[in-house]
């Protein structure tokens, strides 16, 4: 593809690794995140601030911690991870599902204070309206509260897809920096780096792919967020 | 229609609502200041809120009963709500909002989307937003909302009190029609009189949580717990007359052994009489002044004073309530106050007979 040939082919190996890693790391954190948010924004409950410190743990612990707790829950001997291999024969650790792991993770936090800011900015006496109509919690949900949240929740996608293209802690530490497997944009940047012989000038076009792809993330959320607002008024 | 209410809700806050009103009337109105508890009582019955104890019944149907721990999701209550706010859902059209009602209606009553389009006039307004309307026509759009969904019971909080004067008439008309139409048994809160009259068979009186009175309008606004005159318009008099004979010259009424002159009246069927007049129409003297052209001169006591922005409304006990609008310097010169003897002075012609 002579569009990518502006990259090198280890270059460009990373950047489809980071999408690919970003994309399902966003799109398993979405479901949780959507009900983990509404309920949030809809409850109130003795111990709520427990939850809600759990939630946003992994946005202020240092990356390598969480790296370091998902490898002794998901290592083959963990907890989690042996069950996952004996019965399902899945296997994580050091495979690009640890990097999609440790992007949800890591990432989960941001898209869920989006999406909560969004189910916040809905009336819930719109969602009595519709209840009054005859329609049932669900279909509430679905028809009002889901579509008036819509763009708060795409905001909430995109901030946690950015910030799973960025991660580098968790994921070297759960997936390792495998060429070709498990070395994202980030990890690539590492490596030539560290590389003997002029490394550090090999990274500028992934240093700036990154800075692009964060700022247009970014600037998305943003726009989608304000508008929603215009949208309310 | 009959709707048999009791409940008893309190707020973290301190405000409690403990109440039982059972009405079979067309429409009903809830009366009270704001603050009175009258939006949660309509929040009770269409189950927003969940009453610490109560029991809710519509027609034959329970719909909470707190006991046996019976407390119906808002869904299942076929009762539509008109919110003051309308609260209309702003990423659908208008089309979209009626469509909602029809779409998720279970049961109760088919109503012929046609039909509430043509009487609440909607039709040039199906493809808008709600953004894009005005109060008028979004007060419109959400009645129309609610009748689609083939409620049982309407409630309706505050359907005017958003509107100015002009298009209150206009949403009055329009509401006349509906009750006319469908017949569909309606409650509503407000905080004006006149809305009461205009519209309710039936009112309940609601003051600080609880039901002060209960009648007919005519008769529950007339007495004086009410609280009539915390509306800006003050109270309306209207007495309930008594022995009423018709004659050629006059007509006759009796509050007590007081006579009260009318115009003559071809003879009306029904009865009791009332007479209406505003306040404003009564003259008050400390003595009875012979040689007036005013033809009643009615006796009572001062039994209560309520100072209103520029007036002072005296309330007279001359068998009935009646109010009296006079300036604040009248009041201190008259030097009025509970317990005084006073004369009401009233011209046969500002008194109007209602049925």
């Amino acid at each position: 593809m002579p569009h990518w040939s502006l990259l090198t082919p280890e270059e460009t190996t990373a950047l489809w690794l980071s999408f690919r890693v970003s994309f399902v790391a966003a799109w398993l954190g979405l479901p949780v995140a959507i009900a983990i948010g509404y309920f949030l924004a809809r409850t109130r409950f003795p111990g709520k601030w427990l939850v809600e410190t759990a939630i946003d743990l992994p946005l202020v612990l240092p990356p390598v911690v969480t790296g370091y707790l998902l490898l002794v829950l998901f290592s083959t001997s963990g907890p989690l991870g042996g069950p996952l291999e004996s019965w399902f024969g899945v296997k994580i650790v050091f495979t690009w599902l640890a990097a999609a792991l440790a992007a949800l993770v890591v990432s989960f936090p941001l898209m869920v204070r989006a999406i909560r800011l969004a189910f916040q900015g809905v009336d819930p006496r719109l969602e009595l309206a519709a209840r009054s109509l005859g329609a049932n919690r669900i279909a509430t949900f679905a028809t009002v509260s889901l579509p008036l949240a819509g763009r708060g929740v795409i905001a909430g996608w995109m901030l946690a897809f950015a910030r799973s293209l960025g991660e580098f802690g968790a994921t070297i530490m759960v997936a390792g920096n495998i060429e070709g497997r498990t070395r994202t944009i980030p990890l690539a940047i590492y490596t030539f780096a560290n590389r003997p012989g002029g490394g550090m000038s090999d990274c500028w076009r992934l240093v700036g792919l990154s800075i692009v792809l964060g700022a247009a993330a970014l600037v998305a959320s943003e726009l989608l967020e304000r508008r929603q607002m215009r949208h309310e008024s | 229609m009959s709707l048999s209410f009791r409940c008893r809700h309190s707020y973290p806050g301190g405000f409690v609502l403990d109440a039982t009103l059972e009405t079979n009337h067309r429409v009903t109105a809830v009366f009270g200041p704001s603050g009175s508890g009258k939006t949660t009582l309509l929040g009770l019955i269409a189950g927003f809120l969940r009453p610490q104890q109560g029991r809710i019944v519509l027609d034959d149907r329970l719909l909470v009963d707190t006991p046996s721990g019976l407390v119906l999701p808002p869904e299942k209550r076929q009762i539509g709500y008109v919110f003051q706010e309308h609260l209309l859902f702003p990423h659908l059209t208008v089309e979209g909002n009626l469509r909602y009602g029809q779409r998720h209606r279970r049961g109760g009553r088919p109503m012929v989307w046609e039909r509430v389009v043509e009487v609440l006039e909607i039709g040039p307004l199906l493809c808008r937003y709600p953004k894009s309307l005005s109060g008028g026509e979004r007060q419109r759009v959400a009645l129309g909302r609610a009748l689609l969904s083939g409620p049982r019971l309407l409630l309706m909080d505050e359907p005017l009190a958003s509107l100015d004067a002009p298009l209150k008439a206009r949403i009055l008309a329009y509401l006349d029609r509906i009750v006319a139409q469908w017949e569909i048994p309606t409650l509503f809160v407000t905080h004006s009189q006149a809305e009461v009259r205009r519209l309710a068979q039936w009112v309940v009186v609601l003051d600080a949580g609880r039901i002060v009175t209960a009648g007919s309008p005519d008769d529950a606004l007339s007495r004086p717990e009410p609280l009539g005159w915390k509306n800006a318009t003050g109270p309306r008099n209207l007495l309930r007359l008594d022995d009423v004979q018709f004659g050629n010259d006059e007509t006759l009424g009796h509050v007590g052994s007081q006579a009260i002159h009318m115009p003559p009246l071809p003879a009306p069927a029904a009865m009791p009489v009332f007479v209406e007049f505003s306040p404003a129409d009564v003259t008050l003297s400390r003595q009875d002044i012979p040689g007036l052209s005013a033809r009643n001169h009615l006796q009572g006591r001062v039994c209560r004073l309520v100072e209103l922005d520029q007036a002072v409304f005296v309330a007279v006990d001359i068998g009935q309530i009646l109010w009296a609008e006079v300036t604040p310097q009248a009041a201190a010169e008259l030097q009025l106050a509970s317990g005084v003897e006073v004369t009401c002075l009233l011209k046969a012609h500002s008194l109007q007979v209602v049925g």
